[in-house]
């Protein structure tokens, strides 16, 4: 308890000194933060997704459509408890920079199990008895000033029997999805009316989203229904959300050795800048430090002083420069949505500082240590 | 005169003493390299994006597209095929039919040779006549696939990348085989791509519009007239590109992104190198306050040594500057990168390396306004008398 005051003094000596390395270290870990956050946190994102939540699509990929006549099919291998028909479209609303993804689901008894929606019971059973209705994602109604009750005109690029591409719906909810995959401005219609209305591909679905009744069992089911349709006209693949969200973010990641260089590459000329600085502390204070050791510092005492000084300075840059990183997260993750700052960022960002001051000041404290008083006093 | 005479002389003071405050120096080199490097390596991701993209566009080349659409998300229905081959300014071919590539695509999932990964990449249906569009495109084994039957072409990176792209493997679609029969270059691409007969392809997937249309125009000259065809004829619910103007708008997402990551990451590095160098130039400084105090006791003017200053700090910048801008073309010039699906080459071009410069000088300049202008504030009396 006794150093506190003298190390408070020596992290003071120099006041302008100080805040320089101070703003240095804390912009060094503001990026850490950023850089570390996005990296870790995709890999939350991913070991978040679900694996017992299956998405049946055509043996090609996610675009390649299937029959609607596989439900029957799907719907006999065991293990599967609910199958939902999905099928996918893009429209436009009122110009065409604002894209909606539009998510026909079958709302069949069960159906919300097969998904990661979270939807209050009075929307799903108005969604149940309205053929034009719609489940509006939050962010979406909220974006365009829609209300539960609203008829909102869609443009998209599938006709209508009429040879129209214009339609409508009516809003009679809104929803959450916790899912990677799930696209943030999108709703949710009726299969049965877009199906009917629509000109071309009748009777196809995009894929079908299967809950399972056992979730220690997802593999098993996925592989059964793969081997359902095998060497069938209409071979199917399929996946968990955690594969899918595995092969989503895969690209984001192929980043990852980016961050890691930098993230690398700025500790490496923190730990040399903040050395230098340490050395020349140490330089200037001899006399003091010498003072210091006639007064009976034990040599260790001395080595202690000087490193301790050096990480709690970076601790505490490093926990400033991690907190503007929290604020400035948001932006940067823009391009993965949904996406929040791991706290374990966060205490390996400190424990990383910790480490840089301790390596950057041994030499430094080493040399204050290993100070001849008689020699460091004549000096002067 | 005198200015520059003192200006001089103050400089080569400075520099004959550093020899004892090398580390201090070191610390602005390696903060500035660090710095410059990082920028112009991540800026290089953008550069040779573009730099792929725009190689293989041709200026006799022109596309049609649905209005409003994006590249390859059109939908031409067969009804207007007619209309667009009696388009006026298309080259014709050598049997004399126009040069018209029509196209329908369909993403496919494949597998990535190293790691097993699953990645999407095209199967386009295209009229043979695309051999004929794009002149650079050669066979480097196998043959063109014959219209009518189930056979496919791959370009070299999916051979590369992934499996299953062997001359005869097969792929099963939609209940048959289809065989690999050839692979092709295609001038500068880097992507995967997968070519069949766009009528077997539709009818294999139930299509009845084509995804995009392509001409190759007699010159480059002629595009006006082929555009203002297209949108005269009330038939066409379409418009006409050029291809460099789709090339752009196809680039433009991946080029915002890499953008914005590199200035964000890059003006947080710099800001962190010069606080680096602020330090060590106010260790340089407070180390020569008695030779500084001389100077101004002598009648040195203090502009002249707040500008020696300023030059000494960029002086420092730049070789930091150089030796990032070098790293960066020896560690990843022409490395292959793949983020966000695409892949391309790095590409450290001068122009990067010159921005680079810029950005070193400006962190010197910024860096050694205040050490200057301390040095230049020295009060001549005690510091004199310190020593």
């Amino acid at each position: 308890m006794r150093f506190l005051p003298l190390i408070w003094s020596g992290i003071w000596r120099k006041p302008g000194r100080t805040i320089l390395i101070f703003l240095q270290v804390s912009v060094a870990f503001a990026l850490f933060g950023v850089l570390q956050g996005l990296k870790t946190g995709v890999e939350h994102l991913i070991g978040d997704a679900r694996a017992d939540l299956l998405i049946v699509h055509g043996g090609l990929g996610l675009m390649d459509p299937l029959p609607l006549a596989l439900f029957e099919g799907i719907k006999s291998v065991p293990g599967v408890k609910v199958v939902v028909p999905v099928e996918l479209f893009g429209a436009i609303y009122q110009n065409p920079n604002q894209k909606l993804g539009v998510v026909a689901i079958r709302p069949d008894e069960g159906w919300l199990s097969a998904f990661t929606f979270t939807i209050a019971p009075d929307y799903v059973a108005a969604f149940r008895n309205t053929r034009t209705g719609a489940i509006i994602r939050e962010g979406l109604l909220k974006k365009y000033g829609w209300k539960v009750g609203d008829h909102i005109p869609l443009m998209s690029t599938t006709a209508k029997m009429n040879g129209s591409t214009d339609w409508a719906f009516d809003v009679v909810g809104t929803y959450t999805d916790s899912d990677v995959g799930g696209g943030k401005e999108t709703l949710l219609v009726n299969y049965a009316y877009f199906d009917e209305a629509r000109f071309a591909g009748k009777g196809t679905v995009n894929h079908f989203n299967v809950a399972v009744s056992d979730p220690k069992l997802a593999v098993t089911v996925a592989d059964g229904i793969d081997r359902r349709f095998a060497n069938s006209a209409n071979a199917t693949q399929t996946d968990s959300l955690l594969e899918l969200a595995q092969s989503q973010l895969q690209s984001i990641g192929d980043l990852n050795f980016l961050i890691r260089a930098i993230v690398s590459v700025v500790l490496v000329a923190l730990l040399f800048a903040i050395a230098t600085m340490m050395m020349q502390s140490i330089r200037e204070r001899t006399p003091e430090l010498a003072v210091l050791k006639t007064l009976g510092f034990s040599d260790r005492a001395v080595f202690l002083l000087v490193l301790v000084e050096a990480m709690a300075l970076f601790a505490a840059a490093a926990a400033c420069g991690l907190a503007l990183a929290l604020l400035v997260f948001p932006f940067a993750s823009k391009i993965v949505p949904g996406l929040s700052m791991p706290f374990i960022v966060v205490a390996l960002g400190v424990a990383c500082a910790v480490l840089v001051a301790a390596i950057s000041a041994l030499l430094p404290a080493v040399a204050a240590a290993k100070l001849n008083i008689a020699a460091a006093l004549a000096r002067r | 005169m005198i200015f520059t005479r003192q200006l001089l002389g103050i400089l080569l003071m400075n520099l004959s003493g550093i020899r004892q405050r090398i580390a201090q120096v070191l610390t602005i080199i390696i903060g500035v390299t660090c710095a410059v490097g990082v920028l112009v390596s991540m800026l290089a991701m953008g550069t040779g994006a573009r730099r792929q993209e725009m190689a293989d566009v041709r200026a006799d080349h022109a596309t049609l597209i649905t209005s409003g659409a994006r590249y390859g998300q059109s939908n031409i229905p067969r009804d207007e095929v007619a209309a667009i081959l009696g388009l006026p300014g298309i080259q014709k071919g050598t049997a004399g039919e126009p040069i018209v590539v029509f196209e329908s695509m369909i993403p496919i999932e494949g597998r990535r040779r190293a790691t097993g990964n699953r990645i999407y990449f095209p199967l386009i249906g295209i009229t043979p006549t695309v051999t004929q569009y794009q002149p650079e495109m050669r066979f480097t084994g196998g043959r063109m696939f014959k219209p009518g039957l189930h056979e496919l072409i791959a370009s070299s990176p999916c051979v590369r990348e992934f499996t299953g792209f062997e001359i005869g493997d097969r792929r099963p679609i939609h209940g048959s085989d289809w065989t690999i029969v050839g692979h092709f270059e295609q001038g500068q691409a880097q992507q995967c791509v997968v070519y069949a007969d766009v009528d077997n392809i539709m009818s294999a997937f139930s299509r009845n519009t084509y995804s995009a249309v392509s001409v190759r125009l007699q010159s480059p000259a002629d595009f006006a007239a082929f555009r203002d065809a297209v949108s005269a004829n009330p038939a066409l619910q379409l418009e006409a590109q050029r291809e460099s103007e789709v090339a752009e708008e196809g680039f433009k997402q991946l080029n915002a992104i890499l953008n914005f990551v590199s200035y964000f990451v890059g003006t947080i590095m710099a800001i962190g190198a010069t606080l680096g160098a602020v330090n060590s130039l106010y260790a340089i400084v407070d180390a020569r306050r008695s030779e500084l105090a001389t100077l101004r006791a002598i009648g040195f003017d203090s502009g002249a040594i707040v500008v020696s200053i300023l030059v000494e700090s960029i002086l420092w910048a730049l070789p930091g500057a150089l030796l990032g801008g070098a790293l960066a073309w020896v560690l990843f010039n022409g490395l292959s990168a793949s983020p966000f699906g695409f892949t391309f080459q790095l590409a450290v071009t001068p122009a990067l390396v010159a921005l680079g410069v810029v950005w070193a000088l400006a962190m010197g300049l910024v860096g050694g306004l205040l050490p200057a202008l301390r040095a230049a504030r020295v009060p001549v009396a005690t510091a004199l008398r310190a020593t």
